[in-house]
């Protein structure tokens, strides 16, 4: 895998969302040179490409429902720039180490209110997914068969049940987070070295020179 | 409702997004509290439970799939509508940067219909209707299903109007089409954050609001409520509506007149013959008068004993 510091790699990944997302309507050409960056930042990140796959195809069956019913036109131009967005955010998520995201999520100029909610909210993602898999479990000794017969009895109890379970479990999780020290700031430090700065300088004006070739052409 | 890249003009998306940061702004101003020891864990939850809950697609009439908006939902269990804003822009972020699910140069559209008018509209009528209702809390879930699906239709129509400005699709097309879809979401987000709320007032009530107090700051909804229906539809557009039109180019619209038992309706036209545009204007009072009558006395009758 790329030997680069976490917050280089989520801020590269931006360049390459942000970048092809600002594209003129039907600029094939800068959309396909962003395609070629982006499957070479996925080789680079050496992303698992089976993972990879299955997650591309079931986030772009939603955004086929969305995009199909504009016509064939404007459809495949924005269906492929997503695919490219996704690749490129895909790639960095899937090749990050666990709980480093607030890491990388520390060097992005938000405020700050913003980014400790951005990071409590992916702690408690998995607090609740793991609830979910201990209530559709139990739901299975109780005689429901599967996922989808689970899924068939959810009311909007079992949806209030499950954020009150969830929120029991943040609630232990945060407060051993602040008895460890924990004051809504990350204590590691992810400020850029010179090199890397240069290097995400580079990448951010190659960028703005693609994206604004595409409005030229 | 997510719009995705490319359907807003950048001049749309750019107002949308300086509207939108400007809340935001005075959100984390307003919300500081919600970062407090005993709050944060709910703020990172509901942003999290809210995120989980939008993945969730159920679908809709015409081939179309809804999901939870939660803008009332994540305002009540919050407790302010700022944290609810906060909660909602922050899952419109991750859904942006990390799904392409609503484009990064729509974000500020995105988060200005469902961040900023969903929480607030439906913040603001639950808090309204709670209050007519009686200002129990056993009301709420009611008050707030009600809300939420108003918020919905009202985000959907804020959408509409950007799209149109925009010049993606006329007004008179995408605006029918996106409130007559979302008017079916709309009963779905209702019974979600009512029956949530149902369950967390029985399970967990220290979550939610207390008891109001009885709605008496009548005067600003009903003059706002007066000064529309007298004063604004003097300047009401006198063209036909779609149906009329419809029957004019057809040619149908004389059937009308062939009809043998005639209604006799006071206000036809909404107006009052032999009055001109007054006739207009105080038929208008008369209709909103009858509505809020009508609403008064639905709300009095669902009204527990003991409020």
């Amino acid at each position: 895998m790329l030997k680069l510091s976490l917050p280089l790699r989520l801020q590269l990944s931006l360049v390459i969302v942000v970048g092809a997302a600002l594209l003129k309507h039907h600029a094939w050409y800068c959309l396909a040179a962003y395609g070629a960056i982006a499957l070479l930042w996925a080789g680079l990140l050496r992303v698992p490409i089976l993972k990879l796959g299955g997650l591309l195809g079931t986030e772009l069956i939603f955004l086929s429902l969305l995009a199909l019913p504009l016509g064939w036109e404007r459809a495949s131009f924005l269906l492929v720039r997503s695919l490219i967005c996704l690749i490129a955010m895909n790639s960095f998520l899937l090749t990050l180490p666990p709980h480093s995201f607030g890491i990388a999520l520390k060097s992005l100029p938000v405020p700050a209110p913003l980014k400790e909610n951005l990071l409590l909210a992916g702690q408690y993602m998995e607090i609740l997914l793991s609830e979910v898999t201990r209530m559709q479990r139990s739901a299975q000794l109780r005689g429901l068969n599967g996922t989808a017969g689970w899924l068939r009895y959810a009311s909007a109890s079992m949806i209030g049940a499950l954020y009150l379970r969830s929120l029991d479990r943040a609630e232990r999780v945060y407060a051993a987070m602040v008895t460890r020290g924990y004051n809504g700031q990350l204590p590691i430090d992810s400020a850029f070295r010179p090199k890397e700065r240069f290097v995400l300088l580079t990448a951010w004006t190659i960028a703005a020179c693609l994206t604004l070739t595409s409005y030229r052409i | 409702m997510h719009i995705p890249d490319g359907f807003v003009s950048p001049p749309v998306a750019a107002a949308a997004g300086l509207v939108s940061a400007a809340a935001l702004f005075v959100a984390f101003r307003r919300s500081q509290e919600a970062f407090g020891i005993r709050r944060a864990p709910i703020l990172g939850l509901t942003t999290a439970f809210i995120f989980a809950a939008q993945m969730i697609n159920f679908p809709v009439a015409g081939g179309t799939s809804g999901h939870l908006l939660g803008g009332t939902l994540a305002a009540i269990v919050l407790g302010s509508p700022w944290a609810g804003t906060l909660s909602i822009a922050t899952v419109l972020i991750i859904q942006a940067v990390l799904f392409a699910d609503g484009g990064i140069t729509a974000l500020g559209a995105n988060i200005l219909n469902m961040a900023v008018i969903g929480v607030w509209v439906g913040w603001g009528l639950t808090q309204t209707l709670q209050r007519l209702f009686g200002g129990s809390k056993g009301r709420l879930p009611f008050a707030a299903g009600i809300a939420a699906g108003v918020s919905v239709v009202v985000a959907a129509i804020a959408c509409a109007i950007e799209l149109a400005l925009s010049g993606t699709a006329p007004v008179a097309i995408v605006l029918p089409a996106m409130s007559g879809v979302h008017i079916l979401i709309a009963i779905g987000e209702g019974l979600i954050t009512g029956g949530v709320l149902n369950y967390l007032s029985t399970a967990r009530p220290d979550l939610l609001p207390g008891e109001q107090h009885e709605f008496r700051g009548w005067s600003i909804p009903v003059v706002s409520i007066f000064l529309i229906a007298g004063v604004l539809s003097l300047f009401a557009s006198a063209w036909p509506d779609g149906l009329e039109k419809v029957a004019q180019n057809a040619g149908f619209i004389n059937l009308a007149d062939r009809v043998r038992v005639i209604v006799p309706t006071p206000l036809a036209n909404y107006g009052i013959e032999g009055l001109g545009t007054i006739g207009t204007s105080i038929a208008g009072l008369i209709g909103a008068a009858v509505c809020f009558a009508v609403a008064f006395g639905i709300a009095k009758v669902v009204k527990p004993k003991d409020a």
